[in-house]
């Protein structure tokens, strides 16, 4: 009776961890799934309370991208913006962006684009009120490969700034 | 009665282990059904068996084309349905976009060339801004924008606004440009996603035109 018993619950078992949703899920798109700029660090600083505070935010662009700089040589073309949402406690007094690379495109020799590539630092400079202040910042950014350009996109950059 | 007991639970058990695999079961096979239903007009991109260079791999092509009515800068409403019978490039591309600005002078000759022929370009603003029906402002801003370049670029085909509400029913197009070649009959013969050249784009048109080399 016993080992009928045992030899259900782990039949039981076995159809269960086959059946399980969390062990095969659809096969990813090679389409651009994930997300062009990567927020590395810091997820925390502490700042004086009331006093502006330059902090390096580092930011990563995934292999085989570009994105804009601050200051693309075009018009039409949309520059990186860091912000941070009014009513959080923590006060964008500015940001300095760093000088993008100028590159060609092989598809393009002629025109000169200023991007991003690989790591890059924004010294945001802020001013906290005291107490701690979970600060979802935004990024907004445009990125391309040599070949196409994905569109522009606002992302979180979440940041733990405590004013002491 | 102790035994009867322990016997109870055990088929409670089983039992609530079998309701549990059950709902696992159909959570997953609804979880799957949407994902494909997502991913039915979603092209991705794959190595050409020959070269290993990136291909666009759009479940589209040979498809009927998807129909649509959007409004070009003038108000005027265009729908594609009204080329049937004619060979039409559908050319998904944004302001921000530095590949589609480059290939915009290829379209210009292509077209030029061969409208004689019954083709035309249709060129549709795709920008994913994500902005509000209410936001005039946004609209306006971005509207101008497309003027501008319609003018400095001297587009002669009609350009048409807010391909956002339609990227779905062209696989969500992920990228910009993304072209999509329909014949006389109204169906997609070629896709393109990215730049490639205008020697390709001038070979998928006489593909839809039905005189390919």
């Amino acid at each position: 009776m016993h080992k009928a018993l045992a030899a259900v619950l782990v039949a039981s078992a076995s159809l269960v961890s086959a059946q399980s949703p969390l062990l095969d899920g659809p096969k990813r798109s090679l389409a651009k799934s994930t997300n062009a700029v990567e927020y590395l660090f810091p997820e925390q600083v502490t700042v004086p309370t009331g006093k502006p505070t330059a902090i390096a935010l580092h930011f990563r662009v995934a292999e085989g991208l570009h994105i804009n700089s601050h200051a693309p040589k075009d018009d039409y073309l949309i520059p990186t913006t860091f912000a941070i949402p009014a009513g959080e406690g923590v006060v964008l007094k500015d940001a300095a962006y760093p000088r993008g690379a100028d590159i060609t495109l092989p598809i393009d020799p002629k025109t000169r684009l200023n991007v991003y590539t690989g790591e890059f630092i924004i010294d945001a400079h802020i001013v906290a009120e005291r107490g701690n202040h979970l600060v979802q910042a935004t990024l907004r950014y445009q990125a391309c490969d040599n070949n196409a350009c994905m569109p522009p996109k606002t992302v979180t950059v979440p940041i733990d700034v405590i004013g002491q | 009665m102790k035994r009867n007991t322990l016997v109870l639970c055990v088929v409670l058990v089983l039992l609530a282990i079998f309701g549990w695999a059950g709902w696992a079961n159909w959570e997953y096979r609804r979880q799957a059904a949407e994902a494909l239903l997502a991913q039915a007009a979603r092209g991705e991109l794959v190595a050409d068996a020959a070269t290993g260079a990136p291909q666009y791999n759009s479940p589209l092509v040979q498809k009927p084309a998807p129909d649509f009515t959007l409004e070009d800068l003038t108000g005027k409403k265009v729908s594609l349905a009204s080329y049937k019978g004619k060979a039409v490039l559908v050319n998904f591309w944004a302001t921000w976009c530095g590949p589609c600005k480059l290939e915009t002078p290829w379209l210009i000759e292509l077209r030029n060339q061969y409208t004689p022929q019954g083709f035309e370009v249709l060129g549709i603003s795709t920008e994913g801004e994500d902005l509000a029906e209410n936001d005039k402002a946004g609209w306006a801003k971005q509207k101008a924008a497309i003027g501008k370049f319609v003018t400095e670029m001297k587009v002669p085909y009609p350009m048409l606004l807010n391909g956002d509400s339609i990227s779905k029913t062209y696989g969500g197009l992920d990228s910009m440009p993304t072209s999509f070649y329909v014949d006389r009959e109204g169906k997609i013969i070629a896709a393109q996603m990215g730049i490639t050249s205008k020697d390709e784009m001038e070979e998928n048109i006489r593909k839809a035109l039905g005189n390919s080399k």
